[in-house]
């Protein structure tokens, strides 16, 4: 009986540690518009020829997923080649995980002039 | 004459233009005009340096001799083969409509341009369905030049396995029908952020090649997907490296640039060049600047075919030069 109530206060115990531990990290990451801190995903929308947001600042580690609204299709493809979609056409998706800081722009290979900006912190 | 249906001009006896301002048998000002009629369906015929236009409802009634020019050829565009969307949930139907068209000319063209967009979503089956749909054409033979939605995904392989027979890098080439020569250009590939339609240095230093033996009479007639002049940047209407193209042919009497890409007919002359934008057999776009961004344009229903067509065009060598040279209009 106290071996267990002990093992109930030891699981009690490290629960509210972690959930602190959540608390403190959501507290203390910068969070992009459309993050969501526990799936660390951030949306892109393309449409109307343009993405958005145009520039994003996401942490190291976070994904981000473009979805094509437009009614025509588009890719998503990094100017300096580190990434890059197959043509999506409506409703389609790409997702990309950035894991190193920097700034990697992008654009659409089929209309060029629709161009884009990841920040990685 | 044709019944009109308020979109075919209606041609009259004042029409067939007489005026020769440079006495050099071209009406420039009615060689615009047919030019802008084109894009409804007009059939302009260079006869003796003369500019005859006929609307192409009412030819059934016109003597053939009347309509025959030297050398006659089409141009199609931006079929998108796989695109089904309110802006048109059929262009099958509207392909077929416009071979339909071709094939009711009165004088059979000899060949057929398509200028690119041949397909949507670069796929097997809608180069199959394109392909198939040309077979009911009573053209003799068709040429291809690549649109950006045919070289998807494969940097512009199945294009070139398709239709690329006899072509270099992207699907260039160059041929000669009836002493006119024709040079298909592929500004489509390698685009870069930001940036326009796009020849390439391996694709110029070819074309200056090609044309630099040719006597400056030959009628030169160029192809490409994205216009060659700049249309409207803002929406990628234009080439980044056509002025470097261009300068080949300065020394050319009567130079031809068709285009497709922007999905609506748009003509402009500029020294010895003309240039001449198609519609689309699929779904109109918007005119520059005129919405948010240059996609797919919805019309009312009723409406769609006379926003969608064919291009005729008609060359006579004569004593003079070809067609089109420059001249100011006052």
């Amino acid at each position: 009986m106290e071996m267990n109530r002990k093992l109930k206060l030891c699981f009690v115990v490290s629960g509210v540690l972690v959930a602190l531990q959540f608390a403190a990290y959501a507290q203390s990451a910068p969070v992009a518009a459309g993050q969501d801190a526990k799936a660390n995903t951030v949306d892109v929308k393309i449409d109307n020829f343009s993405f958005t947001p145009a520039t994003i600042t996401i942490r190291a580690g976070t994904t981000v997923k473009w979805t094509n609204r437009d009614d025509i299709p588009h890719t998503v493809v990094n100017d300096d080649q580190k990434f890059g979609s197959k043509a999506l056409d409506t409703d389609e998706s790409y997702s990309y995980t950035f894991t190193k800081p920097g700034t990697y722009p992008y654009f659409c290979s089929i209309h060029p002039k629709m161009t884009g900006k990841v920040v990685v912190q | 004459m044709g019944k009109s249906d308020g979109r075919t001009p209606v041609l009259a006896a004042k029409d067939v233009i007489q005026h020769d301002h440079n006495h050099d048998g071209i009406d420039r000002r009615g060689f615009l005009k047919c030019m802008a009629w084109a894009g409804a369906g007009a059939y302009c015929v260079m006869q003796g340096g003369v500019m005859k236009s006929f609307a192409l409802g009412g030819l059934g009634s016109k003597d053939k001799r009347d309509l025959a020019g030297e050398l006659n050829f089409v141009q199609i565009s931006d079929s998108h083969m796989g695109f089904s969307k309110p802006a048109n949930p059929d262009v099958v139907v509207t392909l077929q409509a416009a071979i339909d068209k071709v094939n009711a000319l009165p004088t059979t063209p000899e060949f057929l341009l398509h200028t690119g967009d041949i397909s949507h979503l670069s796929k097997a089956n809608e180069f199959d369905m394109v392909d198939q749909l040309l077979k009911s054409a009573k053209v003799k033979d068709a040429f291809f030049v690549p649109g950006e939605h045919d070289v998807l995904n494969d940097d512009g392989k199945q294009y070139r396995d398709r239709y690329g027979k006899g072509t270099q890098g992207g699907g260039w080439y160059s041929f000669d029908k009836n002493g006119v020569h024709f040079i298909g250009l592929v500004n489509v590939m390698h685009l870069k952020a930001g940036g326009l339609g796009s020849l390439g240095n391996e694709q110029m230093e070819w074309m200056e090649n090609d044309v630099k033996h040719l006597s400056k009479s030959i009628p030169i007639i160029v192809f490409a997907h994205i216009p060659l002049w700049s249309v409207y940047p803002e929406w990628g209407w234009g080439t980044e490296d056509s002025a470097r193209a261009l300068g080949y042919l300065k020394k050319f009497g009567s130079v031809t640039v068709l285009n497709g890409h922007i999905h609506q007919t748009m003509q402009k002359v500029e020294g010895n060049v003309t240039f001449h934008t198609a519609m689309s057999t699929a779904f109109p776009q918007p005119k520059p600047g005129a919405a948010p961004s240059p996609g797919p344009m919805k019309v009312p229903d009723n409406e769609l075919r006379s926003v969608l067509g064919i291009t005729n065009v008609n060359l006579v060598q004569g004593k003079h030069a070809l067609a089109v040279t420059d001249e100011t209009l006052a």
